[in-house]
């Protein structure tokens, strides 16, 4: 429980090209089975539902013709300053293991949703009512991730468990779970994704490629100057979408 | 020694602070909130291990290859097969709800038969005899409507038709049915594919060729593949159609068209390759110069589309300098193109020489048969659906004593619902083979319920828009969960009993066959070197024909690039001369994305989160329209508004988006369902109700793309 900046010696990142997002959704479902989100039937009611991993439409804000579209899709960030680490007050969410994600322990969340209020990013959901799935749907629940209560918050948390099974593989194997190679762990959106929008890796090793793919000069952060240090990252070419990124004055360069 | 009242309070005063010292009551009130949370009612998670299978998906059109993983040998996830060509790990919203899909509200649970408009539980032998005796009675007036002829159970539903003696398959439409009446018309042989993978221009005229259109997850691999993350694009796309969709998005140009004008649009491309020297040895080839150059002209071309002179040479100069380009036909909705725009975008192909070439349109030879008797799927695919039912509806033709429907929704999923209906209930006996309780199957007599992908034996075959041949193999998981059963299995007993033996006695067996048949084909199996790699130059590389059956089971493809060599193809110059594109104040556009499922799905349950709010919100359907339109239309952000055509109302609130041209209304599909479960009933409305079924001239084919809409 820091307000401090956390630094570990591997640093899980996403880096997602806006440019090659087509918007499909195929990230959010592959989220939500994987991670035991219930159906919603009243989904239009954006209120109800969990969205660990959301869409978002960009748009240029120009006229027909020169209007621009782009997708944003937006995980938790995994921020390396997260904003809802020192405003629990029951430890329930902390940035304590290496590898930086930003942990969510649900049997320990008391709803206060200070959390929720904190994230500049809208990461973080709150369950209104208790999972319900269709009779017999509840069979394909995933022993990957504990179903929840409703009365407490939930987020991504990069598909932790494909994290320990990699791990697990990697000691089997005899190779060193704590340098996992490149593609070894890959959380369920990157995994779906037909586009290849998406990349996750260690930001630290040189080996991996988001550790390239990050330090491009087309990759930016959401929100950079709140100085949260998102370990996801975005790409684009495009200056308009680049420039949603942060609130820029108009004239300022983004 | 007694213990006096001041050493009681005193040990048990300091018990109590030392008890603090300790982590018991620190424990305990952790426990406490733990377990305040462990509600019996929330589900558990599953224990056993987690294994993993393969198949591939049945219900999503691009045929993708699944890795479906198992705890304790039971189905939870569906993932993309890495191994797949035409998955290569992707996977689309629709494919990935196989799995969930299993235990649907809406699925037909056992046979049923509706008495006195009320559906009633029956046995497998009491429908089975039901279906013989109708079957016979009705002689040769068998006819089926088929949401799957690609595949070996298509085949067999094909040949028991034939053995009745009727002619009458029909295929759902899609981009598949006007490309395969198109290529029949301009001469063609063999199926319609594009090599997107070897592409380095590719030009998509409407097709939603990353959503609903084609093997579009492929596609989308082949964007992939072609656009490295971090790395410069080795090839540039653009987008012709009314609506920037999910294609148009990644595109590198949008040029807004309407669908109705694609065709004449495509012709004005033409008219400057033409002008640049472009050529071709096909027999009408003087006569296609004479109609592009005299009725395609920039200046006509502009007027008609709104397309700038400047944009139009800019592409044909595109086009035209590219190594290896592409053009690829279709319709922004994945239906309602008339084999006219097909004709006129593959022109472009034909006067770059780009047929049966890497990174080019291709023509594929079909699969085997292994049903004596069974039509081709571009047989099956060239016939007009829509205008069969129609005439169906005006007594022009007569009604079928008997219709199948196999993975098909007709009641829901054609243009002018209204008319449509009305030939369905012109049918005396119809017999739906739904897994799902659809719009079609309750109007049904008869509903015997298929197995779903993971619960059967079947196989998928070279799904439309694919650049090489391919068969999949999928097999069962998991036994049947509820009392379904494989259709095409159901049917060879049944022409068994009937004493048509169409000489197979499960679909297990045939595929069986068609695998030894393929293994003596020139085709190899999709590991380390995939289809589009061979096409571009690299060695098919050596597998053993016998272990193909074992390879196919182990969930990998078989493959093949051979090309169909054309003699006598032509640009059906006569066919084009007669296309009059339509003029519209307002026409309409469909936006079919996969989350929103298909006609036979409905809304896949996950899928509903993924729909955004502006498709659909509280119950109502959300339409786009740039400001221009909305202005002139009286509509802001969020007006109320009613769309009416072809005799039906939709009514919508607008959104206003730019990214859809003037004078079009971009609606949402796959919504205003009237049958399946909560998560699709009563959400929005289903706007081919709405489309107007045209005749498109030169071909006599119905289309309803870019069909006419009035605001109210």
């Amino acid at each position: 429980m820091s307000a401090a900046h956390q630094e570990f010696a591997t640093k899980w990142g996403l880096v997602i090209d806006i440019d090659k997002c087509t918007g499909c959704g195929a990230c959010m479902v592959a989220c939500q089975t994987e991670n035991n989100i219930a159906p919603e039937k009243d989904a239009s009611n954006k209120l109800r539902t969990l969205t660990w991993m959301n869409v978002y439409e960009l748009k240029n804000g120009k006229e027909f013709p020169q209007a621009e579209v782009a997708f944003l899709p937006r995980p938790c960030m995994q921020c390396g300053n997260p904003s809802c680490v020192p405003v629990c007050p029951v430890v329930a969410t902390d940035k304590n293991e290496d590898g930086g994600i930003v942990s969510q322990i649900y049997p320990r969340c008391i709803g206060c949703r200070y959390c929720m209020a904190a994230c500049p990013y809208h990461s973080r959901y709150f369950g209104w009512f208790d999972p319900v799935w269709p009779e017999g749907m509840e069979k394909t629940i995933t022993p990957f991730t504990s179903t929840r209560p409703r009365g407490v918050v939930e987020k991504c948390h990069f598909c932790h468990h494909r994290w320990n099974q990699a791990k697990d593989a990697a000691r089997i194997a005899g190779t060193d779970p704590n340098n996992l190679p490149d593609g070894a762990y890959t959380p369920a959106c990157v995994e779906v994704c037909p586009t290849g929008a998406m990349a996750f890796g260690d930001l630290k090793n040189p080996k991996h490629k988001v550790y390239e793919l990050s330090r491009s000069k087309y990759a930016f952060r959401l929100l950079e100057r709140l100085n949260t240090d998102p370990q996801v990252y975005y790409m684009t070419k495009r200056d308009w979408v680049r420039r949603q990124g942060d609130n820029y004055l108009p004239n300022e360069k983004a | 020694m007694g213990l006096d009242r001041r050493a009681f309070i005193g040990l048990v005063a300091g018990g109590a602070v030392g008890t603090l010292f300790t982590p018991i009551p620190w424990k305990l009130a952790d426990d406490a909130a733990i377990w305040t949370q462990n509600w019996p009612w929330i589900p558990r998670v599953p224990r056993g291990e987690v294994t993993f299978a393969t198949t591939a998906s049945k219900l999503c059109p691009s045929g993708t290859g699944l890795k479906v993983a198992l705890a304790g040998g039971k189905p939870i996830m569906a993932y993309g097969n890495p191994e797949h060509p035409l998955s290569q790990g992707g996977v689309s919203p629709i494919g990935a709800s196989e799995v969930y899909m299993l235990y649907s509200p809406s699925r037909v649970r056992t046979p049923m038969r509706k008495t006195g408009g009320k559906f009633e539980p029956i046995t497998w032998e009491q429908a089975q005899t039901e279906l013989m005796a109708k079957c016979k009675a009705a002689g040769n007036k068998v006819a089926c409507i088929s949401g799957d002829v690609g595949g070996t159970a298509g085949e067999a539903l094909s040949a028991f038709l034939a053995k009745v003696g009727s002619a009458a398959m029909y295929a759902m439409p899609g981009e598949a049915g006007p490309a395969a009446a198109g290529f029949k018309l301009m001469g063609g042989q063999g199926r319609v594919g594009f090599d997107i993978d070897n592409a380095d221009c590719v030009l998509i005229l409407g097709a939603d060729i990353f959503e609903g259109s084609g093997v579009s997850v492929r596609n989308r691999k082949a964007f992939c593949a072609s656009h490295p993350l971090g790395k410069e694009q080795s090839a540039k796309f653009a987008y012709a159609g009314p609506v920037r969709n999910h294609t148009g998005a990644v595109c590198d140009a949008w040029i807004p068209v309407a669908s109705a004008h694609l065709g004449a649009f495509a012709l004005g491309i033409a008219w400057h390759l033409l002008k640049a020297g472009a050529t071709s040895d096909a027999a009408d080839m003087a006569d296609f110069k004479k109609l592009v150059e005299s009725g395609y002209s920039p200046d006509k071309v502009s007027k008609l589309t709104g397309v700038d002179p400047e944009v139009l040479a800019g592409i044909a100069k595109n086009l035209a300098a590219a190594k290896a380009p592409l053009v690829i036909p279709g319709s922004e909705m994945g239906q309602g193109m008339g084999p006219g725009s097909f004709i006129a975008g593959m022109s472009l192909n034909l006067l770059m020489g780009r047929l049966n070439k890497p990174g080019g349109a291709v023509a594929l030879p079909e699969l085997p048969a292994v049903f004596p008797g069974a039509e081709t799927p571009s047989e099956i695919l060239a016939r007009d659906i829509v205008g069969y039912l129609k005439n169906v509806g005006e007594d022009k033709t007569a009604a079928p004593e008997v219709l199948f429907v196999y993975a098909a929704n007709p009641a829901y999923g054609l243009p002018e619902a209204a008319a449509m209906a009305k030939a369905l209930e012109k049918v005396p006996f119809k017999v739906s083979f739904a897994s799902f309780m659809d719009e079609t199957a309750a109007m049904c007599d008869l509903i015997l319920p298929n197995s779903l992908t993971l619960e059967r034996y079947d196989d998928v075959a070279t799904p439309y828009g694919s650049a090489f041949c391919s068969l999949t193999l999928v097999k069962p998981l998991i036994a049947p969960i509820f009392d379904t059963k494989t259709t095409a299995d159901f049917i060879l007993d049944t022409a068994k009993k009937m004493n048509l033996a169409l000489g197979h006695d499960s679909l297990e067996k045939a595929l069986k066959e068609k695998a030894a048949v393929l293994a003596k084909s020139d085709g190899f199996v999709a590991k380390d070197v995939m289809p589009w790699q061979v096409m571009a130059g690299k060695d098919k590389p050596a597998y053993d024909p016998a272990g193909l059956w074992k390879d196919l089971q182990a969930g990998l493809a078989w493959v093949k690039v051979g090309q169909v060599a054309q003699t006598g193809l032509s640009f059906a110059a006569k066919v084009l001369a007669a296309l009059k594109p339509a003029q519209a104040e307002l026409s309409l556009a469909g936006m079919a994305p996969q989350r929103a499922g298909t006609p036979a799905t409905g809304l896949p349950a996950q899928c509903l989160t993924a729909i955004p709010d502006t498709d659909l919100k509280d119950g109502a359907s959300i339409v786009r329209l740039n400001a221009a339109t909305a202005k002139k239309y009286g509509l802001s952000q969020g007006s109320s508004l009613t769309l009416s055509g072809a005799g039906g109302a939709c009514p919508a609130k607008a959104h206003i988006s730019e990214n859809v041209m003037t004078g079009v209304v971009a609606v949402p599909m796959g919504f205003g369902h009237t049958a399946f479960d909560a998560f699709s009933k009563g959400k929005g409305d289903n706007f081919l109700k709405i489309m107007t079924a045209s005749v498109e001239d030169g071909t006599g084919v119905t289309v309803w793309a870019g069909s006419e809409v009035k605001i109210a």
